[in-house]
């Protein structure tokens, strides 16, 4: 009993938990940053920039506006984070997952907008109207990213759903393990348009550019964020790092979830005894689930960074509700029909 | 440890605020170019902040006009300590050429502290990171004093 509740706590506060959040979603968005300097012809800031801005925002003042509600202000961010955190208990590492249920796509699908949902609330609580502008705006845009998810999700449910023969598979780990036994999704050509659309909706939902509308620094101060300085600054910027973990490795599990099987395979055909083979087999799919998260990076955030502009908030609506969801909705068409 | 890390992290990522109080726009465009790809100061970690709340450094152009003076203090009240006062250009530390006019309530230097001057119309984006570096260590030093 006990051991078990120590194994969940290291669940939580170490492995796929927090500590790991906090470092790969800093390393991945100081890549990010170091890519897109190197793009732009710069020298770039080094790739551990992101983990100095946080420590540095830890040791500033926390103002608190006179405007604003104290207890909202500064419980918002931690909320925020404490979403991620969970969110990341529920997305597999390959073959380990350490809360697995029927339903976590849907749990998932909920808790993707609790960071949303966190950063409009502490940022209506600052009474700005930098906030006010800036939360009228992440409202559409996590409205526009929602429709074209949900699709691609469908899809996915319901290809690995047909195939094993539930109906509508909402089980992630069931997802990844039929891409162990039969090949990575991204393989097949009905999920193909599916793919393309979840890598459109990473930049969205991260809020990166060229959909930054509601955090755009040079126009709205960074939005909600206007009025916050110090550390619930800091753990916002961290919250914004780990989405694109979040999302990343989303994207891994559901399209290239087959990479798995061959990782298995590898351990197997090395010959290990039980504990040991289960410890490689872990720490080989971390690694490689680390580098396919920062190829990610680089292809669905660096790189559409450094090539496009800001749009406006109707163009980011109007994009995603036709565009991104006519792609998913050619994939859950197709899916449907057995292809 | 936690304390060192904080001091060590708030040398190497300093976020810049800039105030225009009334300059000409030609040091504002010098401060870009320090921090477009020919200069790149992103390298060092400088980050231009949309907001005074998030900045670390100030600076400040132009030669303090009579209408954006209350601004100019309000602004820099607004950003948390440790924080940095930069000014850039020889507006804000003389008056430059519009020294002895009616409406110019400069030098800064009489309503807040300043820790560096960067003088020059416009000085050079090697003087101006120079400045900034400098400023950086001054920004490291503060927080070393604070508790």
């Amino acid at each position: 009993m006990i051991l078990e509740a120590v194994k969940y706590l290291a669940y939580v506060l170490i492995f796929p938990g927090f500590l790991f959040c906090f470092l790969t979603g800093l390393l991945l968005s100081g890549i990010d940053r170091k890519l897109v300097a190197r793009m732009q012809k710069r020298v770039g800031p080094p790739i551990l920039q992101p983990f100095y801005d946080f420590f540095k925002l830890c040791g500033k003042e926390t103002i608190i506006p006179a405007a604003a509600n104290r207890t909202v202000f500064l419980m918002a961010p931690l909320v925020g984070l404490a979403g991620l955190v969970v969110l990341q208990l529920f997305i597999p590492v390959f073959s380990f997952t350490a809360f697995s249920s029927v339903a976590d796509v849907i749990v998932i699908l909920y808790l993707l907008l609790i960071p949303a949902l966190s950063i409009m609330i502490g940022g209506g609580a600052t009474g700005s109207p930098y906030a006010g502008v800036g939360l009228s705006r992440e409202m559409v845009t996590v409205l526009s990213c929602e429709l074209p998810l949900v699709l691609v999700l469908l899809a996915v449910c319901k290809k690995v759903g047909a195939a094993t023969g539930t109906g509508l598979c909402f089980s992630l780990t069931e997802i990844v393990r039929y891409q162990m036994a039969n090949g990575s999704l991204l393989g097949k050509l009905s999920m193909i348009p599916a793919a393309v659309a979840f890598l459109m909706v990473i930049p969205g939902e991260t809020g990166s550019h060229p959909f930054d509308a509601a955090e755009a620094e040079t126009e709205i101060c960074e939005g909600m964020l206007a009025e916050y300085s110090g550390a619930p600054l800091g753990v916002y910027k961290l919250s914004h790092s780990v989405k694109i973990l979040s999302m990343t490795s989303l994207f891994v599990m559901l399209f290239l979830g087959g990479i798995g099987g061959g990782i298995q395979n590898l351990v197997l055909a090395l010959g290990l005894a039980g504990g040991a083979a289960g410890a490689l087999t872990i720490l080989l799919d971390v690694i490689v689930l680390f580098l396919l998260c920062v190829i990610l990076t680089a292809v669905a955030i660096s790189f559409v960074h450094a090539v496009t502009a800001r749009l406006k908030i109707e163009q980011i609506f109007k994009y995603y509700w036709t565009v991104v969801s006519a792609l998913a909705l050619v994939s859950l068409v197709l899916a449907w029909y057995g292809l | 440890m936690f304390k060192k890390l904080i001091e060590e992290s708030t040398g190497k990522s300093p976020w810049l605020f800039h105030i225009n109080a009334g300059s000409c726009n030609g040091c504002d465009i010098e401060l870009v170019s320090v921090l477009t790809p020919r200069y790149d100061a992103e390298r060092l970690g400088f980050k231009l902040a949309g907001s005074p709340r998030h900045a670390d450094i100030v600076v400040v152009t132009g030669p303090i006009t009579a209408q954006s003076l209350p601004r100019v203090l309000r602004s820099i009240e607004q950003v948390p300590e440790p924080r940095c006062i930069v000014t850039m250009g020889s507006c804000p530390q003389s008056g430059n050429v519009f020294r002895g006019s009616y409406s110019i309530c400069g030098p800064l230097s009489k309503y807040v502290h300043v820790d560096v001057d960067v003088a020059g119309c416009t000085p050079k984006p090697e003087a101006v990171i120079d400045g900034l570096a400098l400023a950086t260590q001054i920004l490291q030093e503060k927080r070393r004093a604070m508790k």
